[in-house]
């Protein structure tokens, strides 16, 4: 159950979400304003209709939330099967996930997708919990070298191979 | 009549060794995504669509989708039958029934009917989408850009005020979906970049499969991850399936009444399924002859919403091939299939492109007749997914995601935006912003920003060129009703109703209550986002009162489930 | 002074309690049986549901043992939850029950058997379906 006391705490942080919209609605705007009309042809509506509709429509939903949540409006976090909400985040979790992601990121054009991909399964399944050091990196390359093999020879759609070039 | 010629030849197309193989390779892999929770057709389309690229022949990718569609509606009855979670969530109508006729030694029994059900729903509404879809594409070319861009809107509307009670909320993720689908290139005569700061990768736009990709797997994933539920269950055993007269005897006016009503309330954009399940789950009680059983297992309870879910996912189809229009996320996820093959979905795709839409649809038939196969004598064996840990599901879940993002473009600037979006979509579900109308934002965006420019571009500028039709006028009243409903309800209904109840209790209006409504604190009755909200729409205390179930009415009802 | 039975609802569970009753009746001890899971899948073959749970609670009343049956699941992995018990109890045997697995099965799957049998901190009995008759 989740206390009143948390509730209004959560409160406050959503706060966020209206600085996030408000914030968007502005850049939209901005960027909306240094827009044109297109040379020569005369359009009716221009390229700028949508974004200044669009941003403002932002600041008003930012408006709107925000007085929605001083009214004790509360946007309910997603539950689900696998999302058990009675304690905080896990931050670790998210950091380790973010991590390996990022290491694909960094490692896909280096090293190629056999190894990054592998990388990021194993981090993302060790992010989750899983302690098995010698399966999870099989299963980890067992599925990267595959969806490669996969992708590139089943549907000619290139990954990069890095340095395992030549073996594969 | 209607269609159904060109159907027998879309056979032609369909029996085809490799278009058999992709119906076979998409019905497998729908079911076994509707085993597993947390992933729906929707996130496994999606992470699909980069096959696309390598698959040249569209028809048979979309029989690879159209397969993974509608086995999602199979394997998922599997799942909530047969998974004997401890205490008493039930967080689906079908769970609620068939898990209890499961406890009791009767699953067998649902899991037949529900097969059987889906099977009977999922080809009779097959067959009314060939019916009709002709008829209604002859009437939709008549249709203007006023009456597309109405149309449109009609859906912006519908998705951000049924899912969940915040509309408000529902509005804020249909305009990051619409902010979204502004980046890159201005399609109309001017060309100019916008929201794209001087990076050139983004001139293109950002891809719908990284946005897909990322608000549904990333994001999903990276919430999971910061919640995992350390909870599991055990799998209830089962004989052969099969089911007994008197079950068939019970179960076949469920069946042809589920899908009656599922049918059309799919092909509506403010239907949906959750909404039609219900409904079917009240009427079986209502016309039940063993109203007693309800709750405890009756197998009516069981045969109607399965009927239901199948023939509303038929019901999708119409709108989204005749008019291009899609009702739900996965139809979304289909309709940027179709702009993946450069195909324009509209009342012209059965013109132009009948080869794809019949083999579509007779392929449909076939693959549910497969799924029968599949799934009737083979569901205690696909349970058997269940065995896989989550943190397994997650990580392939992302590395499909990354490697999805990564082949649109052979860069890793989508990986980057594929992170950030999928952050997005994890602060979104941190504080309950719907995703499905970010989606509908981004996929039908710059299609109804053509739609409107157009217009006025006929009109000559004029506003009144938005509306000029019979039609589009239609529509418009349509919306004004959907958006003023609420405040009708709150200013005229309500304060009629708490007239009535002179012991002054204030009574908590449970007829305006949508079927998101949560029945507990937390608890998910329906697989969509709640939110309980002081919005105007549906609270009026001047203080905000925490919803808990002490102010629900107290009444037998079949979402109220204790949890323990 | 306990035994602590580590039990799942397959056979061999069903023997490790049967034969961890008569242990306790032997020696004059408690029972603590303990079923575990992590919790990571969304089915689990080694979590007991509560209809097994409340047999095995009915046959320990039966026996007259004084017996506790604790159910865990706290994504930890089962073979530590039962030498974790263990050793909170300063039990003096640990009862598994076991079943042949070939070597790339107890790579693939895992053996919380051979991890009690060679991690524990006090003696550990393995017993099979088939040498404790019902």
């Amino acid at each position: 159950m989740i206390s009143r006391i948390t509730r209004q705490g959560q409160d406050r942080s959503e706060f966020l979400v209206v600085l996030f919209l408000l914030a968007l609605g502005v850049l939209v705007l901005v960027d909306a304003a240094r827009l044109h009309s297109g040379v020569g042809q005369r359009e009716p509506v221009g390229p700028q209709a949508v974004p200044f509709l669009v941003g403002g429509l932002l600041v008003v939903t930012a408006v709107l939330l925000a007085r929605d949540i001083l009214r004790g409006g509360h946007g309910e976090p997603e539950g689900g099967e696998d999302v058990d909400l009675s304690h905080g985040n896990d931050w670790q979790a998210l950091l380790l996930l973010s991590a390996a992601f990022l290491a694909n990121i960094a490692l896909i054009e280096r090293a190629g997708w056999p190894i990054s991909g592998a990388v990021l399964f194993f981090g993302c399944a060790y992010a989750l919990g899983s302690r098995h050091f010698v399966r999870d990196p099989i299963i980890a390359l067992v599925l990267s070298i595959g969806t490669w093999y996969l992708f590139v020879l089943g549907l000619g759609i290139g990954l990069p191979v890095g340095i395992l070039k030549g073996i594969l | 009549m209607g269609g159904l010629s060109e159907l027998v030849g879309g056979f032609y197309t369909a029996v085809t060794p490799i278009n058999l193989l992709y119906a076979l390779i998409g019905v497998l892999l729908g079911t076994a995504i509707g085993v597993l929770p947390g992933i729906g057709p929707a996130m496994a389309i999606a992470l699909l669509l980069p096959l696309t690229y390598g698959i040249d022949d569209p028809v048979s990718a979309f029989i690879m989708f159209a397969g993974i569609y509608y086995g999602g509606m199979y394997g998922g009855s599997t799942t909530s039958i047969l998974l004997n979670t401890p205490g008493e969530s039930a967080s689906i109508v079908t769970a609620i029934e068939g898990n209890k006729m499961a406890k009791r030694g009767r699953a067998a029994q649902a899991l037949a009917t529900a097969a059987i059900g889906s099977f009977i729903a999922g080809t009779i509404g097959t067959l009314l989408v060939a019916l009709l879809a002709p008829g209604i594409a002859r009437l939709a070319v008549q249709l203007g850009s006023p009456d597309y861009f109405a149309v449109m809107v009609l859906a912006f509307v519908a998705v951000t005020s049924i899912l969940g009670a915040s509309r408000v909320r529902g509005f804020a993720s249909l305009l990051i979906g619409l902010t979204i689908g502004l980046v890159g290139i201005d399609l109309g005569v001017s060309g100019q970049q916008r929201l794209t700061f001087g990076i050139p990768q983004l001139a293109d736009g950002i891809d719908v499969i990284v946005v897909a990709v990322g608000l549904f797997a990333v994001g999903e994933a990276l919430w999971v991850a910061a919640h995992l539920r350390r909870q599991t269950a055990s799998l209830i055993s089962t004989g052969r399936v099969r089911m007994e007269r008197a079950d068939w005897a019970r179960s076949w006016k469920p069946w042809l009444r589920g899908t009656a009503l599922g049918f059309p309330f799919g092909a509506v954009p403010a239907g949906g399924a959750e909404l039609p399940t219900f409904l079917s789950y009240v009427t079986e009680k209502k016309l039940s002859k063993h109203p007693e059983e309800f709750g405890h297992g009756a197998i009516e309870g069981v045969a109607g919403p399965e009927a239901t879910n199948n023939a509303s996912a038929a019901g999708g189809l119409v709108p989204l091939l005749t008019l291009g229009l899609p009702t739900t996320a996965t139809a979304a996820v289909l309709l940027a299939a179709f702009q993946q093959y450069g195909i324009q979905p509209g009342p012209r795709l059965l013109e132009n492109e009948p080869k794809l839409v019949w083999g579509l649809l007779a392929s449909l038939l076939i693959g549910n007749a497969i799924l029968l196969v599949l799934n009737l004598p083979l569901a205690p064996m696909w349970a058997k997914l269940l065995h896989i840990p989550r943190p397994y599901l997650y990580a392939g879940i992302l590395f499909f995601a990354c490697l999805g993002a990564y082949a649109v473009n052979a860069s890793t600037v989508d990986l980057i935006l594929l992170f950030l979006i999928g952050v997005v979509g994890f602060v979104m579900r941190r504080y309950g912003l719907p995703v499905v109308p970010a989606i509908i934002g981004v996929i039908l965006g710059p299609r109804a920003e053509v739609q409107m420019r157009r217009a006025l571009q006929i009109s000559d500028g004029d506003l009144s060129g938005l509306f000029n039709t019979t039609f589009s006028v239609t529509v418009y009243a349509v919306i004004a009703v959907l958006v003023l409903w609420p405040l009708v309800n709150r200013f005229v209904v309500r304060p009629r109703r708490q007239r009535r109840a002179p012991d002054g209790a204030e009574r908590w209006p449970a007829a305006d209550a949508l079927p998101g409504e949560p029945a507990q604190d937390g608890e998910r009755v329906w697989s969509v986002p709640e939110a309980r909200t002081g919005d105007d729409a549906t609270v009026d205390a001047p203080a905000a009162r925490p919803l808990d179930s002490a102010s629900l009415p107290d009444e037998p009802d079949p979402r109220q489930q204790e949890k323990p | 002074m306990t035994i602590v039975v580590g039990y799942v609802p397959k056979p061999e569970g069903r023997a490790a309690v049967r034969r961890g009753v008569a242990e306790a009746l032997l020696r004059q001890e408690d029972l603590l049986v303990v079923n575990a899971a992590r919790g990571d899948s969304y089915a689990d073959a080694g979590f007991a549901p509560e209809e097994e749970l409340a047999a095995v609670r009915a046959e320990l009343e039966r026996s007259g043992v004084r017996a506790e049956v604790r159910q865990l699941v706290r994504g930890v992995d089962p073979a530590d939850e039962i030498m974790q018990a263990a050793a909170t109890a300063a039990a003096k045997l640990i009862v598994i029950g076991i079943r042949h697995r070939t070597p790339v099965g107890k790579l693939i799957l895992g053996s919380t058997a051979q991890r009690v049998l060679l991690e524990a901190g006090c003696p550990v009995l393995a017993v099979k379906a088939e040498s404790e008759p019902a």
